[in-house]
Formats: structure tokens, sequence, C-alpha cells
């Protein structure tokens, strides 16, 4: 059996180990409830998951992460991506990539998959803004923290959360979401008066909020952009 | 006619008669009387002003070098050979740096190359939640934290930072750092500890073939490293050039660093050499050429005689430029109001510009008020309007002629170096059929061979003065240089056509005699003009139409 076989099957028997007795003591060890599961058949392409750290935008939500092993596991780092959008700096919000330092030139054997998962868990707990893989929402989150938590709470909402569960977990912020009315302007993280007002010009409103967002027309920024540098981006 | 063409200044300018240039080079001394001594064999002692010094450096005298240095580091500080070689590797063998910087905290340096475990801190600052490599070498299971193998027979292995793991494991490792990562510096395998692992653990971990890589990529860090050497290009070469006369930026105005590892062809030279005759050892190594490059840049073949900006400047314009400007030359016109460039893609010749509405006749850009009702037809040629149209189209489209002019130009030597190759085929087979048909010897046919070298190299250096030339400011300078590169493209157009001449078994003392002396003169005329060019650099004699970064800005149009 070579390394790479019997480290993984080590870490994902382990991992079972881990869940019955994270489940008999949870209240104990909250941070580590994290799953791998197997996808197919392929001890090497796996799903792991964890729910959103506390006192974050991703609190509540349920976070599943794509994992592929490569052949010089455990030498060279594993290869990880979002699977449940995320909106966060460090996160491709259209394809789920990760930036973590972990993840690539800082990666060493000894690290697991279960403490990878954990950092990334702790990387959602402290975005790195200057070392952004989505320069879109890392300019929304140095222009306005408030309202990148607010979008951020959002996708939670709309993406991490199974459609029952809405409900219960955020009841008091907003009625539930269905997933057929998601609501564009919320997810682009944009004021809803803002895109009206260009849309009444005349402008498709998938092309306005697109435009509006690329330009981050958020918090002080407005200010900055004139109204005919957007009705110029529209033209375009 | 005797073998030693004494060049004549015909059509030449006396100023670059060869006296005149204090060039001492043993060219034109044919007076050895030996009909064989067609070419000189011997390789050229002195150095002509467009060559500079350099030397080519094996991967084991560079492995030398770094010896040496670690010896001087290792005397100075007292540490031992792998400790000193570490620590150069850390400061990039800048060896005054490292010594200061010891000097300053010999621990902290120790530790920050990865030579030396760091102080235990009295309370260590928790990290990432790892698995604890701990597991004491003693204990009677050693279960490996990397591979979790637990086999009886496994033997824990550790750097001086006891972070254990199987032999197995290391060797893994290791071997994917070196053949994936192209790293020498494989750290511990530990999360957060920094201590790189020695080369004596590096060698007994990998097999022979990783551990020749290692070498290998010590030797690229030292090389790229030291400003005054730089690696063989080509691919699986393992040599380095050393030239300090190119190892600052600023010398590259003057000179063009173009030099040769020494090696050639590809290296596959470890073919068994003995059951080779001479005669195909010879072939081969024709076939394979030598391995020249630009210190300079990253022009992996030699653009003398231009200097490495203006060659750089030139590749980018082509890259960026001749396919566009092809198109738009061969598919567009501009309009004649606005000069906005347009593209017929059908209809009839009524052209209405989209951008300021003029109204033209695609056929002779004229106004299309001019033309009444003659719809399809335009005969309406020498019509004044159209013939300032067509003034303004062509004034327009100079600056774009002119361009393509002298890349039209340098793709052709181009391609014909590429093609060389084929003739080099070819002239081999007219060789084998002069050695049947006549009574010529395999070393009196060899004329064919050093013809078809020196077309190449001087199609080279032709290539690269119509890129220079287009750069040029317009100027008696730019005119002389023009002159010479006529020459010397006369004369390798009429050794190329003697060499693709038909062999006919008694013309081939004629052939022979014509061939060796237009070789010999167009030698001299690429020597010129490379000679010219390279003084020209160190005078200060050329100036640009355009900024080049060393160089003073392009003069006043």
């Amino acid at each position: 059996m070579n390394a790479r076989l019997r480290r993984v099957n080590k870490e994902i028997a382990e991992k079972t180990r881990f869940l019955t007795s994270s489940h008999r003591d949870c209240k104990n060890d909250k941070t580590s409830n994290i799953r791998i599961d197997l996808i197919d058949s392929s001890p090497f392409h796996l799903k792991g998951s964890f729910p959103g750290p506390e006192d974050t935008p991703y609190q509540g939500g349920h976070f599943e992460v794509d994992i592929v092993i490569p052949e010089s596991y455990p030498f060279q780092p594993v290869k990880m991506k979002f699977i449940t959008k995320v909106y966060h700096p460090n996160v491709s919000s259209a394809s789920g990539a990760i930036c973590l330092d972990i993840l690539k030139d800082a990666w060493s054997p000894v690290l697991t998959l279960k403490s990878t998962l954990i950092s990334l868990q702790s990387l959602l707990c402290s975005p790195e803004p200057n070392d952004p893989q989505d320069a879109e929402v890392a300019k929304h989150y140095t222009t306005s923290k408030h309202s990148f938590e607010e979008t951020a709470i959002y996708w939670t909402k709309t993406y991490a959360m199974p459609p029952g569960a809405q409900g219960s977990e955020a009841k008091g912020k907003s009625t539930a979401i269905k997933s057929d009315t998601r609501d564009e302007v919320a997810i682009a993280g944009l004021e809803k008066a803002h895109v009206d007002q260009f849309e009444a010009l005349g402008f498709p409103r998938t092309k306005v909020i697109d435009v509006l967002r690329r330009l981050n027309y958020r918090g002080a920024n407005v200010a900055q952009i004139t109204e005919d540098r957007v009705v110029e981006e529209l033209l375009k | 006619m005797s073998s030693d063409y004494e060049f004549s200044d015909e059509e030449g300018d006396d100023v670059f008669d060869d006296d005149d240039m204090g060039m001492q080079d043993s060219d034109g001394d044919g007076d050895d009387g030996m009909d064989m001594d067609d070419f000189k064999v011997a390789p050229k002692t002195t150095r002509k002003a467009y060559e500079l010094e350099y030397d080519s450096l094996t991967q084991a005298s560079i492995e030398k070098l770094m010896e040496k240095d670690v010896e001087h580091i290792r005397g100075i500080f007292g540490v031992d050979a792998s400790t000193a070689g570490l620590l150069l590797r850390h400061m990039s063998w800048n060896k005054e740096r490292l010594i200061e910087k010891y000097m300053d905290n010999a621990n902290k340096m120790l530790v920050a190359a990865g030579a030396a475990v760091p102080e235990p801190e009295p309370t260590r600052p928790s990290r990432r939640p790892t698995r604890k490599a701990k597991s004491p070498p003693k204990s009677e299971t050693f279960v490996c934290s990397i591979c979790f193998d637990d086999a009886p027979d496994l033997t824990p292995l550790a750097l001086d930072c006891t972070h254990a793991a199987c032999t197995g494991c290391w060797s893994a490792y290791i071997t994917s750092k070196i053949r994936d990562e192209a790293e020498h510096a494989c750290r511990c395998m530990a999360e957060g500890c920094a201590l790189v692992a020695p080369d004596a653990f590096v060698r007994a971990a990998v097999d022979d073939e990783t551990y020749v890589r290692f070498q290998e990529l010590l030797v690229r860090h030292f090389v790229a490293c030291t400003p005054h050497l730089k690696f063989c290009p080509y691919p699986a070469c393992t040599n380095t050039v050393s030239c300090p006369a190119a190892a600052s930026k600023t010398s590259l105005t003057t000179v063009v660093p173009i030099v040769s590892c020494g090696a050639r062809g590809m290296s596959s030279a470890s073919a068994p050499a003995a059951s080779m005759t001479q005669s195909q050892e010879l072939v081969r190594q024709a076939s394979g050429k030598e391995h020249k490059f630009c210190f300079g840049c990253i022009i992996d073949s030699d653009h003398r005689p231009v200097v490495c900006g203006v060659a750089l400047l030139w590749l980018k314009k082509c890259r960026d430029d001749s396919e566009t400007a092809n198109w738009i030359k061969s598919n567009t016109k501009e309009c004649g109001k606005c000069m906005s460039t347009i593209e017929k893609n059908g209809g009839c010749n009524h052209m209405t510009c989209k951008k300021c509405k003029h109204e033209f006749c695609w056929v002779c850009m004229g106004p299309w008020s001019e033309h009444g009702t003659a719809w399809y037809s335009c005969n309406r040629y020498d019509e004044k309007g159209g013939v300032d149209a067509r003034d303004s189209q062509s004034k327009s489209r100079a600056s774009l002629e002119r361009y393509l002019h002298y890349y039209n130009r340098w793709a052709n030597h181009e391609q014909s170096a590429k093609l060389a190759l084929d003739l080099f085929a070819k002239t081999e087979k007219k060789m084998e059929e002069m050695q049947i048909t006549s009574a010529l010897t395999w070393i009196e046919v060899q004329f064919m061979k050093k013809a078809v070298e020196e077309v190449d190299k001087c199609r080279m250096t032709l290539k690269w003065t119509y890129a220079m030339a287009y750069y040029l400011a317009k100027g008696n300078q730019k005119d002389l240089f023009e002159d010479n590169q006529r020459d010397l493209e006369r004369a390798v157009e009429d050794l190329s056509e003697l060499l693709e001449s038909p062999i006919e078994p008694e013309n081939i003392p004629t052939l022979r005699q014509k061939v060796t002396d237009k070789t010999v003169y167009v030698q001299k005329r690429n020597t010129i003009v490379l000679e010219d060019t390279a003084d020209g650099f160190l005078e200060g004699r050329w100036t640009w139409n355009v900024t080049v970064d060393g160089f003073d800005g392009p003069e006043e149009a």
C-alpha cells in the first residue's frame, strides 16, 4: 500500500471515530464539527464540510468543500475549493477557489485534511483583504465592512442553509428566502435605491447590477462615482 | 588565383579597411603555400572589436567555485562545510553581507538559514492544531506521523529538531521537493519548523538521479546569484558562461555580449562516440549548432550587430504589429476626412464613414459627390478630390510601409536561416557526391560546409541589421550603415546562389575556387559590418529615432 492511500484511509477512519466521539460530547469541542465524506468510491476525491464560525457573517451556514488528493500527497498540498458559494475576500465568488498559504507554499506534510479544514474555518473568521482572491469582494470589504457583512450574511442564508433550517436559524433577521426568489441586488451587495435609480433610465436590471458591482458603488464610494461615469459604463 | 583573396576596396570605403581597424587577424595569411589551408584551422587568438572576453565553465568548475566560497566562509566562522553552504545559500552567495550579519548575530543567522534549531522559547505560541510530530525514536512502537505506518521494521529519521518520520516519507518528500518544485532547500516536514536538510541528509534520502538534479539546482542557484555568470539556455546543456564585461546593465549600451558555452548540438553527446567514425562525428557536430546566446538579454541567438535594448524593442514591435499591420494594409483604407480605418465588408463602392458620415468612393477615395451617377464603376481616377484623398492616404500608410519594408526583409532572412538546416543536408550530399566523382578527399570538400556555415552566420547578421536600420535616425551614419549592409547582402546572395548550383565533375575545381573566394569575401564583409557597428556603439556614433533605454533621446526630427 503506498503512503498516499494509507494516509488518506487513516485520516478518513480517524475522522469517523472522531465524529462519533464528537457527537457524544459535542459541547466540549465545538470548533471541530467537521465532516469528511466520500463523493464516489475513490478515496482521493472527498467532500469536507463544516459549520460557519460563530460571531461571523457565516454563522449558521453549512459550508461544503471539494477535496482532491493529488498523486504526491502528503508531500504536495491537497486541492480544495468551496462547493458552497461564499462571500469572502479570499474565496472566489464565482468558482469557490481559495487563497490560503497552507494550500500553496506553506503546506507541510504534517498537516491533515482535518487541520486544513479547520484552517479554512478560521479563514472565514479572519479575512485577508490585502491578499484577495476575489478583488471585487475585497473592495467591498475595504470600502464598507458593514455593507460587506450584510451581503455575506445574505449569501450564507441563500446558499449555505438548507431551505428548512432558514426559518429557525435566521429568524428576526429577515423572512425566509426561497431559492427561486433570490434578491439579485442583495447578492451583489448593492442598495436597492441605487439599482432602481439607474434602471429607471431604461437600462436592464441585470446590467445595472453588474456595472454597479464592478464599480463598487457602495458606501462612501457612491459620492466619488458620478452618475455620468455609471451611465458611460452602462453604455459600453 | 590564390586562396588568399585580397580584400579590395573597389566598392567599400577606405575607412573600413582592415588595417585601419587595427585588426591583426590571420585572415590574409595564405602564405603557407598550402592549398589545403583555405580556411584557417587554428582558433583565432586575437579578439575583434565586436567580440567580448568570456569563459565557458562546466558544472564541475562552477562547483569548484562554490567550494571555494564555502571553504572561505568555513575558515572565517569555524563552522562545518555543510553549515557554511546553508548560510551562503540563504544569503544568495553574498559573502560580504553574510559576514557582516553573522558577526552581528551568529545564532539568528544560523536559525534563519535553517542550519540550527532555535532556542526553545519559554512560552511557545500555540500553533495550528497539528498532530504532534513528537514520537521519540526510543519508544517501542514508532508510528510515522506522515504516513501512519507502524511496521516494526520502520526506522525513524529526524533532523536536529527531532521531528521524526520514516525513511520512506523523507525520501518521498525530498524527492518531490527537488523533482516537482525544483527546490534546493528542503525544510523539515513539521509545520513551522525551518530547519533545512543538510546535503548529506539529502544524499542519503534520495536516489542518484535525484541527487544529480539536486546538485544541478544548487549550481543554478549559485549562477543566478552571481551577476557575471549566466546559464546556457539551450535544453539539457549544463554549461555556464562567465562574462564580467557584460555583468552590468550600463555596459549593454556599448557592447553586444554574444557568447557561446562551447557545447554544440543537443546533449545526446553521451551517445557512444567511439563507435562513430571520424567523419560521422564531424557531421554530427556540424548539424548541431553551436550554443550561442546573448549574455545581456533573453534572446537565445546571435543578435549582433544590434544592442540588446534595440533588439528587444524590435522583437516586441514584430510581435505586436506584424500580423495586424499586414492585415490592415491589405484589407482596409482610411476615411479621407477623419482618417478612421475602414474595412469594406461588402456592398457597393459608395462608402459612408460610420464615424464622420463622409461619403466617398472606395475605388478612387474621392468624395462621392463628384461621382454624379456613375454608380458602380469609377472612372474618375484623375479627379482632384480623389488625388488629394489618395495623397493623404498614402502619407498615413507611409509609416506602415516603412515598417513592413524592414520587417519583410528581416522575416526573409529569418526564414532563410531556418532553411539552413535543409541546406546543410543538401550540402552534405553534395560533398559526398564530390568525393565520388572527383579525386578530392574528404578534407578537401569541406569548403562547401564552411561556405554554408558562413552564409548562415551572415544571414543572422543581416537579419538584425534590418532591426537596427529601422530604429536608426536618418543621417550620414545610417547611410554608411546601409551601404555596408547592402554589400554584405549582395555577397551573401551571390554565395547562396553558388551553393545551389548543380555540380558537374569537370567544373568542380572552378566551383571550389569560386566558393572559396566568395566565402572569404563574405566573411570579410560580415566582419566589417559587425566591427563598424561595434565601434559605433563604443564611440556613441549611433542615434535612434525612438527612445532606447540607456541612450540619449531621439534627435530633433
